[in-house]
This record gives C-alpha cells, sequence and structure tokens, in this order.
C-alpha cells in the first residue's frame, strides 16, 4: 500500500508543473515579499519549517538553522544562527541565503530585508495552520506537489488515530506547561491534539490559548489525568492531594521527545498525536 | 513633625479605625467567598465549619479551604509585613520614597530567586535564595548611598535603583538564556499567590511576625531618628546600630514575604503615606495601622488579580501603585 502511495506521489511530483517565479505572496507578518526563482539557498529560522522543508524533499537546500532546529538528523550538521532572542544575523548573512524564512517572533524580517536578502515569515500557531503553512512552503521552495502529498498523509494517519480514539470515552486531562501555573485552551495547537487523542480539556476556551489560571479551577474539574508535572509537585499543591488523578497516580511529566513534537506544529504532528493518545489511552495499543 | 491627621476630616478622623477594620472584616469575607469557581455562600460556610471540626474535606471544601483560606491568609501576612516594612524604611531613611521595590531589596530578592529557578533548583531553595539576594542587594545599596554615616535620601534611592537595575538585567540575561523557566520567573517577578498553602504560611510566619515585631517595638526609637540624627543621638539614641537592627529586620520580612509571593511592588510605599496622612506618622500608630491596612489592600487586590483578567496580584497593586506614586510625586509629599 505504502509504496502504492510513494509511487504515484512520485508520479504526481514530476508531472505537475513547475511554480512559476516570482512569485509574489503575503507573509505572516503582512508584508508583500516576492521570490524571484526557486530558492537554493534556504536559511530556516524555525524548528517546524525546518522539519517541513526536509519533509518535502527541500532539505537539501538548508544552509544554516536556528539553535534549535534538530530534526531530521541531517539538519544537525548544519550551521546555527541563533535563536528567536539571540538570532546571529551576521551569521545567517554571511551564508548569503536567496531566502530566509523567519518567525513573526522577533525582528529578524526587517534588517535581513534591509540587509537585501529574501525574507519570508511563515509561522505555523494553529492546528489548521500546520496543513495550510505546509503548503505555502511547498509553494515557496517549489516542492507544492510533495507539499500537498505530505498534507494528504499526515491527514491519513490523524484519521487513523482519530477512529481509534472515537470510540473509548474520553479522559478529562489537566496539561500543565508551566508550574506557576499556565495551562492550554482546547484551541490552542496542543489542545486541538489533546482533543483528537480521546482528552476532555477541562480549561475552558474562554481563556484563551496558553492561560494562566487559578488552581480552584483544577480542584473544581478534578481531572482523571494530569499532564507536564510530576506527582510529587502534584501532591504537594494546596488541596490538590484528594483529586481523582492525584489519588490515582495518574500525574506525569510529558515525556521529553513527545514534549518536543508536541510544541512543534509541523510534519511530526501525527507522531505527537499518535504519542498523546498512547498516553491518554493506553488500552486502545496494548497488542 | 508634621502631623498628618491635620489633613484629614474631622468625619474621617472620628471613623477611621472602625472603618478600616471594617474593610478588612469585608475583604476578607469577599476573598473566601469568591474566586473564579462559583462556590454558594453555604458551601463556604460548610466548608470553613468542616476544616475547623476536622471534618474530611470533599469538593468545593478543598476550594475553601486549602485554597482560597491559606491565599487570603497568605495575603494578609504579605501585605502587613511589607506595609510594615514600607513605613519603617520610611522612617529610617527619613525618606518618603523608600520602600522594599525602590531601594532594590526585592530586585535582589527577585535575583536570587531566579538564580535557583534558571537552574532548576528544588522548590523549597528559592526562598533561601530570594533572602540571599535580598541581603546583599541591601548591603551594597547602603554601602554606595552610604556619605560618612549618614545615608542621604537622593543618594539612597539612586544607588536603590541601580542595585536594582542591575539585579534586574542580571535577572533578565538568565531569563533569555533559560527561555524555558522564563514564564515561571515572569510569573514571580509580578507576583503572585496562587500557589500559597498552609505549610508556605507556617514557613513565613516567624520572619514576618520577629520583623514585623521588631520594628514595632522599636517604634519609639523611629520617632526620635525623626528629629534628625543630632537630636537623636543627643538624646542618647545610638543612631548607628539602631538603622542596621531596622534595616535587618525589615529586609527579613520583606525578603521572607517575597520569597514565597514574588515581587508586589508598591504596597510598603502607599500604605504608609495614607496612614501617614489619615491617622498620624508617629511610628507607634503608623506601623499598626499600616500592616491591617496592607493587608487589606492585599488581599483586595488579589481578588481582584484572581476573578479578573489582571491575574496577578502584583500587576494590580503596581496598577493602583504607579499613579499614586506619581500624584505624589507631583505634590511633593514630604514625610
Amino acid at each position: 500500500m505504502r509504496t502504492i502511495l510513494t509511487t504515484l506521489a512520485l508520479l504526481g511530483a514530476s508531472s505537475a508543473l513547475a511554480a512559476t517565479y516570482p512569485l509574489t505572496l503575503k507573509d505572516d507578518l503582512g508584508r508583500t515579499v516576492t521570490v524571484k526563482a526557486e530558492p537554493a539557498r534556504i536559511v530556516s529560522l524555525l524548528p517546524s519549517t525546518t522539519e517541513t522543508l526536509c519533509a518535502i524533499g527541500a532539505c537539501s537546500k538548508l544552509v544554516a538553522v536556528d539553535d534549535y532546529s534538530d530534526y531530521p538528523q541531517q539538519v544537525t550538521k548544519l550551521p546555527k544562527v541563533g535563536g528567536l532572542y539571540n538570532p546571529n544575523l551576521e551569521g545567517i548573512i554571511a551564508q548569503r541565503p536567496d531566502l530566509v524564512i523567519v518567525s513573526k517572533y522577533g525582528k529578524l524580517a526587517e534588517p535581513l530585508t534591509q540587509a537585501g536578502l529574501t525574507v519570508v515569515a511563515v509561522n505555523p500557531e494553529t492546528y489548521d495552520e500546520v496543513f495550510s503553512k505546509t503548503l505555502t512552503l511547498g509553494r515557496l521552495v517549489n516542492r507544492e506537489t510533495p507539499a500537498k502529498n505530505l498534507v494528504t498523509q499526515m491527514r491519513r494517519d490523524i484519521a487513523r488515530i482519530e477512529i481509534l480514539t472515537r470510540s473509548v470515552p474520553k479522559v478529562s486531562t489537566y496539561v500543565e506547561i508551566d508550574p506557576t501555573p499556565y495551562s492550554i485552551g482546547p484551541n490552542s495547537f496542543i489542545g486541538v491534539v489533546l482533543s483528537k487523542a480521546g482528552g476532555a480539556n477541562i480549561i475552558p476556551a474562554s481563556l484563551g490559548d496558553f492561560p494562566k489560571i487559578d488552581p480552584e479551577l483544577v480542584v473544581k474539574a478534578n481531572p482523571q489525568l494530569m499532564l507536564g508535572l510530576d506527582l510529587k509537585t502534584a501532591a504537594a499543591r494546596p488541596g490538590w492531594a484528594g483529586l481523582r488523578a492525584v489519588r490515582a497516580g495518574k500525574v506525569m511529566d510529558i515525556p521529553k521527545d513527545l514534549n518536543t513534537i508536541l510544541g512543534r506544529p509541523g510534519p511530526r504532528l501525527p507522531q505527537a498525536l499518535a504519542g498523546l493518545a498512547r498516553i491518554l489511552h493506553p488500552e486502545l495499543f496494548r497488542k | 513633625m508634621q502631623d498628618g491627621t491635620l489633613t484629614a476630616r474631622p468625619f474621617v478622623r472620628a471613623a477611621r479605625t472602625p472603618l478600616l477594620l471594617v474593610a478588612l472584616a469585608l475583604t476578607i469575607l469577599c476573598a473566601i467567598a469568591f474566586g473564579s469557581v462559583h462556590v454558594p455562600l453555604g458551601d463556604v460556610l460548610r466548608a470553613l465549619w468542616h476544616g475547623l471540626n476536622g471534618t474530611p474535606l470533599s469538593g468545593t471544601d478543598v476550594i475553601v479551604w486549602q485554597i482560597r483560606l491559606p491565599r487570603v491568609v497568605m495575603g494578609l501576612l504579605v501585605g502587613a509585613s511589607l506595609a510594615v516594612c514600607g513605613g519603617a524604611y520610611q522612617g529610617v531613611f527619613r525618606n518618603p520614597l523608600a520602600d522594599p521595590y525602590l531601594i532594590g531589596v526585592a530586585s535582589g530578592a527577585a535575583l536570587g530567586a531566579t538564580v535557583s529557578i534558571v537552574a532548576e533548583w528544588p522548590r523549597a531553595l528559592v526562598p533561601v535564595f530570594a533572602m540571599i539576594g535580598a541581603f546583599l542587594s541591601v548591603l551594597v545599596t547602603l554601602a554606595l548611598a552610604r556619605e560618612g554615616r549618614r545615608f542621604p535620601p537622593n543618594r539612597l534611592i539612586l544607588a536603590g535603583v541601580v542595585v536594582g537595575s542591575i539585579a534586574s538585567a542580571a535577572s533578565s540575561f538568565l531569563i533569555l538564556r533559560g527561555e524555558d523557566r522564563a514564564r515561571q520567573v515572569l510569573a514571580y517577578t509580578l507576583g503572585d499567590l496562587s500557589f500559597s498553602g498552609w505549610r508556605d504560611i507556617l514557613t513565613v510566619l516567624p520572619y514576618a511576625v520577629i520583623g514585623a515585631a521588631t520594628l514595632m517595638l522599636l517604634a519609639r526609637a523611629l520617632n526620635t531618628l525623626a528629629l534628625g540624627d543630632l537630636t537623636a543621638r543627643s538624646l542618647g539614641v545610638p543612631v548607628e546600630r539602631l538603622r542596621l537592627i531596622i534595616v535587618i529586620a525589615a529586609s527579613l520580612a520583606t525578603a521572607a514575604a517575597v520569597s514565597y509571593v514574588g515581587i508586589i511592588g508598591f504596597v510598603g510605599l502607599i500604605v504608609p503615606h495614607v496612614v501617614r496622612r489619615l491617622w498620624s506618622a508617629d511610628h507607634r500608630v503608623l506601623l499598626p495601622v499600616s500592616a491591617v491596612a496592607g493587608a487589606t489592600l492585599l488581599v483586595l487586590a488579589d481578588l481582584v488579580a484572581r476573578t479578573t483578567f489582571l491575574s496577578q496580584v502584583g500587576i494590580v497593586t503596581t496598577l493602583i501603585g504607579g499613579p499614586f506614586f506619581l500624584s505624589l510625586l507631583r505634590r511633593g509629599s514630604r514625610l
């Protein structure tokens, strides 16, 4: 089955029309940018963008990445040019890229544009944007068909897990992304993945995507599962020792690898979903 | 010494103390009754009763007795400490602007806390490092501000602001280095009562009580300091030693407060000023009344914080305190 799909994808790719350059688009900073020709030297400053570019067959065009891009393996050998807070402007320019893909945060776009580089801000944040930005990146680097195929493949993998998790009752879950405590709303990227993995987020959407919450809310909701903190911490918090999740020992830090992909709205979204589903519904994956 | 009571209207003068106590009682009641989760009044009373008679807590009992009540008590404790310390700092330095925030103690405490948060040392160590930071910064501020044996107000504020800025810059550097912890540090530097439990209260209590009690016992001495060092010395007051004891006691109480709930600005500045205006500049009145008023203000601010989008108590107090501070500057108010 897989081989057939891949063959079809390859056929699709070869028969697709090449993108027409110059290509003009509006980026995530609201700027209108023109890419003159198919980029051959790309600097990616977001880990999720790096992963997407590699997943659509443009990995070899990358000449430098940000400090946090560490997947796939081959990008770890590329020069690192800083992070959001400490970008290495000179390092980026020295690579003589013909395309720099930046986050909409930080303030890189302006100085890099002034330095004569072509800069595009592509910033997937929500669940839906994972797909739309994959297509945007595909257009940018003339890998439109692989991008479309990637999206199709991702949607198929996601659907497979969703069918499983729909068959079992939802687990009410509290996800902590910071011990002060910050949690995630149902409309955030992780929030959507959580719900598809068969979880019921205890945080109401009205509080926003990354709300600082009142610990009272957690006591009131009395979740079955707590993610993002350890059992000892949860039990030591005022009033939390008697909660369902704590008494049942269902409090756990999100494993590091899973946590990394949950924080990257990119091609490994199905993997993130599968990982979370395994934690929420281990009964579905026992074989 | 200027008599603050002269500015108050007769009615306010007569009713001020009962009014303050009523405000305190109402604030405590509201703070226990309201929160981000709706708990009917009957359940609140039942929860309080269950907590007192030792019935096992369940459901909303936990919210009221384990979360809201300790949060209120911590608010009272910290608010009272900060206000008393503010009053004492202002008295000992004869400077209306001196408060834990402006003389750099709070920023120093924050730096200490930031170091331990970013380094991921155990949470129990955060207060210890906050205290070390607070003491180091106050020592540096005093050393910088010192002019012979005196601490002139403008030099003190300048030194405090500079020490505070350096501490803040160092904290910012650490925050940027440890991006994952940034939010935690931010929450700390904005002041937060979220996770105050009974155990934390028991930890802060002795420092706050010892600090505040020492300051109140020294109230008469603080009054003599207000007459000027020369006069005080001629009255037989050991000015330098007294000043040192007061600074240490106030820094101890401040650091204890700051270490658990983070930096809560302006309580130590506003409260003593209002009390001086409405009651008296006599420290025997000023300090105890400031304690009650500070406690009231902080619990009220925390109630606002947790029921509105402002979310953190330090944001609320700073939004109230900032404009108040500016109006003081404009009116050129003196001690």
